[in-house]
């Protein structure tokens, strides 16, 4: 039996580090290669000796497909390329190539610079990696080699992300990604076609949320953040540079410029600037009102929104922040946390999914006292806020997705553990389709039915349309055929033909029966009984009295002899070839019924 | 942590169950699945069982439990346990239910006055039966402590029994309220602290609310009538409450695709109409309304927000609410 083999090598079970490893007829395919959040040792990476313990990774796998720029899908790629050894080509769209490496140093930087790591990938293998990237566009078909094809869908979520279908003849299999169901106020929502792969893997992060109105989040956030900078305090929003930060940018752009309100509000440089640099050359990519009212407006020219510098951390005043990264781990956003931190006056809203190790986790889980580095306790008095505008699907968008494509197979990744069994559940029972959710390391496998594309030929074809009714699309057609196995190439005939083509001879079945009648007449007049009352009763059929005194109906023949020892009685000889079975052994039984008497 | 149990006394049609963990409601807007359940049953009637993580349900088509176990330690799926069976009785196809933790792990149930059992629900034991000869239909039952049950029957009959006494018969005292023609149901109230007392309050199918006390359940001590727009069609769904945390107020509904809200310590016993002081009116503009106004079919009460209530409808929406008491009344 055909089969797809799934093994993730992280985001199995789990958030963090997502590297799937897909096996379909023959063919290798790397699915992400992320970097854990939580970890600093070497639990961050996937284990890529998964796939083989010596030798290159590159003869093992036939391509690599990047979904998109967020670390914990493209973390561990120069580590992957480049220390592990992989030169094959590296799929991903095209704003998810110009982005990738700019994070990729990011992250590099802050780890050997200012957390004094060794042995982390340098600058140098980014670029080195960045090289064997080959970039696609949406709804292209992308041939990696002679038999496996990928193409890309927008899945929303960030800017660039995709959601790819794999490949291989007609097996499939499509990867979500990290994707989101409803479009918001820069980019559109996910969408795939009836696709019918054997096999949908897709995110689980919100598998038991269901989202509540958009409007009412947006406005309970708003509402947070004035009431903090009306008394006073500091607003710190950690983001990722590119993705949520946008998202609420513009929200507390337009609600600064309706209400007025002066306090000022800064965005982390750096990163952020390169990264509207990207949101403006990709316009694209985002949603359909960004793009009618590019030309008048641009909206990601913020007119309240500045620049950050460090110093400022220490202003008197109210203010907002947006800094990175999103989930307080590292970097300025822990820097101005530890700084407000003491304050109840000052605020912290964090807008998204925080990876448990994280600090962000910590406070969300409600801990108020956390030990940082040389032992020293911070003491966390600031509110702690969680609005989720993170954008992945919910429970009601993953069963939209599952019920758009309508997959035979669908597999669970990127979520939690002990929050993935009911959603696995519900899938079965709504769509009557397997649902599996292994943990890292485990393979799964999915038996497949690939359809076998089979050539007919014109002669046949042109017999079969002969006989029966006008083909129907939706129902299958019976007929009669021999299958040619050759060189790899099946092909139906007419038996005809394949007895030519193969040099045989064809046997004749044919069948012979007896039928005795009683008659003292001569054959002759035998013959002509016979013959009338065969043509009275077989109106339909093609009666015929042959000059060598036998009687043919269709093509049976049947021939009178007189009985060896009984004159008075008359052997009947039927006989007819096999594919006159039918009317053979009903003209039989038609003579055993005996014949009228006659009038002569 | 401290998530709070919802105790859905009626969920029909439904044949998932869902347990939410809300704790305080929080800014977040996103409703939490902790665990869910697929039952191959309705479920119309769903309770947990006190000082355990187990949960019966029942529905039709027979007057049978189901026990599940919530797990939430390893998994987020509510498993099925076993089955507490009964011999299926005439007319009336599913239970109603009411757990405590007494002497143990009870189930009090039954759909007709000469079916109620109390089972022990892990060993499924019988712990008493009743006697009676009577067959009225029950549209409610409930336990007051751990030796009385409260039977409301659907004719409107209140019945007090004891269950250290299961030998005297059952016999629904007969009230001056309830005329024929009318179903009823009722919600028993928390008395004051220290008292014997504990309201109770009995909706007919027609609107009419009237209060009366555990003490004496013959005697109505005040009574009004709901602004519902006509007498309701299917009285399954009604249900009236009262509020855990705000004094003398008690939430009606399953007439329409409303929950009205009353202050019922200004009332006497004149059977007057009542103006609410709340009505939800949300279910009723929910997507498809205008094609199939929807019905609310369950409410209740937040155990400790005095002003939360949670409400579910026949569209599958979930709603949870509070009101903003304009005239400074009701705390």
């Amino acid at each position: 039996m055909p089969e797809i083999k799934v093994t993730p090598l992280g985001a199995g079970q789990d958030v963090g580090r997502s590297c799937i490893l897909v096996s379909i007829a023959g063919k290798n395919v790397m699915l992400d290669c992320g970097m854990h959040m939580g970890y600093n040792d070497d639990r961050r990476f996937p284990d890529f000796s998964y796939i083989t313990q010596n030798g290159r990774l590159t003869d093992f796998l036939d391509c690599v497909i990047i979904s998109h720029f967020h670390l914990d899908h493209c973390g561990a790629l120069p580590y992957f390329s480049e220390m592990v050894g992989y030169d094959g080509p590296i799929y991903m769209t095209h704003p998810t190539k110009a982005i990738c490496p700019i994070l990729l140093e990011d992250y590099r930087k802050i780890t050997v610079d200012k957390k004094g790591e060794t042995n982390f990938f340098t600058s140098q293998m980014i670029k080195d990696c960045m090289k064997k990237v080959v970039a696609v566009h949406l709804h292209q078909t992308v041939q990696v080699d002679e038999e496996l094809e990928i193409k890309a869908y927008y899945a929303g979520h960030v800017l660039g992300a995709a959601m790819f279908q794999i490949k291989v003849g007609c097996e499939s299999v499509v990867y979500t990604g990290d994707y989101n169901m409803t479009p918001d106020r820069h980019l559109g929502a996910a969408w795939i076609d009836k696709c019918r792969p054997d096999l949908l893997i897709t995110e689980s992060t919100y598998a038991t949320t269901i989202r509540d109105s958009k409007r009412c989040r947006e406005r309970d956030f708003l509402k947070k953040v004035h009431e903090t900078v009306e008394r006073g305090g500091k607003v710190l929003i950690p983001v990722f540079a590119l993705g949520r930060a946008q998202e609420l940018c513009i929200l507390l752009e337009t609600f600064w410029e309706r209400m007025n309100l002066k306090a000022p509000i800064y965005f982390s440089t750096g990163l952020t600037e390169k990264a509207n640099h990207y949101y403006k050359l990709f316009i694209t990519w985002t949603n359909q009102k960004i793009r009618k009212t590019f030309v008048q407006r641009n909206m990601f020219e913020f007119k309240h929104i500045k620049a950050f510098d460090r110093a400022f951390a220490d202003n008197p005043g109210p203010m907002v922040v947006f800094a990175t990264p999103g989930m307080l781990h590292a970097g300025q956003s822990l820097q101005i946390f530890r700084k407000w931190a003491g304050n109840e006056k000052n605020m912290v809203i964090m807008p998204g999914y925080c990876v448990q190790g994280t600090v962000g986790h910590k406070i969300l889980s409600g801990q108020r006292k956390l030990e940082m580095e040389g032992r020293q306790i911070l003491e966390v008095k600031m509110q702690v806020e969680y609005m989720s505008f993170s954008a992945h699907a919910d429970a009601k968008g993953i069963m939209q997705l599952i019920r758009q494509a309508e997959p035979r197979n669908v597999l669970l990744v990127h979520g939690e553990a002990k929050k993935m069994e009911f959603l696995k559940q519900k899938i079965e029972q709504e769509f009557h389709v397997s649902c599996y959710m292994p943990a890292n390391g485990e393979t799964t496998t999915i038996f497949t039915n690939p359809s076998i594309p089979v050539d007919i030929s014109l002669g046949l074809l042109k017999r079969e349309t002969a006989i029966g009714l006008a083909p129907d699309v939706k129902k299958p057609k019976l007929m009669h055929g021999t299958l040619i196995m050759k060189d790899n190439s099946f092909r139906l005939v007419s038996p005809e033909q394949a007895l030519k083509e193969l040099g045989l001879a064809e046997h004749q079945l044919r069948f012979t029966c007896r039928v005795h009648i009683q008659d003292p007449r001569k054959e002759h007049e035998t013959v002509l009984r016979v013959y009338n009352h065969l043509k009275g009763v077989l109106k339909d059929y093609s009666v015929q009295h042959l000059p060598d005194g036998s009687i043919t109906v269709e093509s049976i023949l049947i021939q009178a002899t007189a009985h060896s020892e009984d004159q008075g009685t008359k052997v009947l000889l039927v006989s007819w070839t096999y594919q006159d079975e039918e009317l053979g052994s009903y003209l039989t039984s038609l003579l055993k019924k005996g014949l009228p008497p006659s009038t002569a | 942590g401290g998530g709070s149990w919802l105790d859905w006394s009626s969920f029909r049609g439904f044949s998932n169950l869902y347990y939410s963990g809300l704790s305080g409601l929080c800014s977040e807007r996103d409703f939490k699945v902790e665990c869910g359940g697929f039952s191959n049953r309705p479920v119309y009637s769903l309770k947990p069982v006190p000082d355990t993580s187990l949960l019966v349900t029942s529905g039709p088509p027979d007057t049978s439990l189901q026990v599940w176990q919530v797990s939430a330690e390893d998994s987020d799926v509510i498993k099925s346990v076993s089955t507490i069976s009964t011999e299926n009785g005439t007319g009336q196809t599913w239970a109603k239910i009411a757990t405590i933790s007494a002497r143990a792990p009870w189930v009090l149930h039954g759909s007709r006055l000469n079916n109620i059992q109390i089972t022990e629900v892990e060993s499924r034991k019988n712990s008493a039966s009743s006697t009676t000869p009577h067959s009225e239909e029950l549209s409610g039952l409930a336990f007051l402590d751990a030796n009385t049950l409260l039977l409301c029957c659907a004719r409107g009959g209140l019945c007090l029994a004891d269950v250290r006494q299961p030998q005297s018969p059952l016999e629904a005292a007969s009230v001056p309220w309830a005329p024929c023609g009318e179903r009823w149901c009722m919600g028993v109230g928390r008395g004051p602290q220290g008292s014997d007392s504990q309201p109770i309050a009995c909706l007919s199918s027609r609107g009419r609310l009237t209060l009366t006390d555990i003490r004496k359940i013959s005697e109505s001590l005040a009574s009004a009538k709901c602004k519902v727009p006509s007498p309701s069609s299917d009285a399954e769904f009604l249900c009236v409450s009262w509020a855990p945390a705000l004094e003398g107020c008690l939430a009606v509904s399953g007439f329409d695709g409303t929950v009205h809200v009353y202050d019922a310590q200004s009332w006497d016993s004149s059977g007057g109409e009542a103006e609410p002081i709340f009505v939800h009116k949300g279910h009723a503009f929910g997507p498809g309304s205008s094609r199939n106004p929807p019905l609310v079919t369950v409410h209740m009460w937040h155990p400790q927000k005095p002003r939360t209530l949670l409400s579910a409808a026949s569209d599958g929406s979930l709603h949870v609410w509070d009101w903003v008491q304009s005239c400074g009344k009701c705390g």
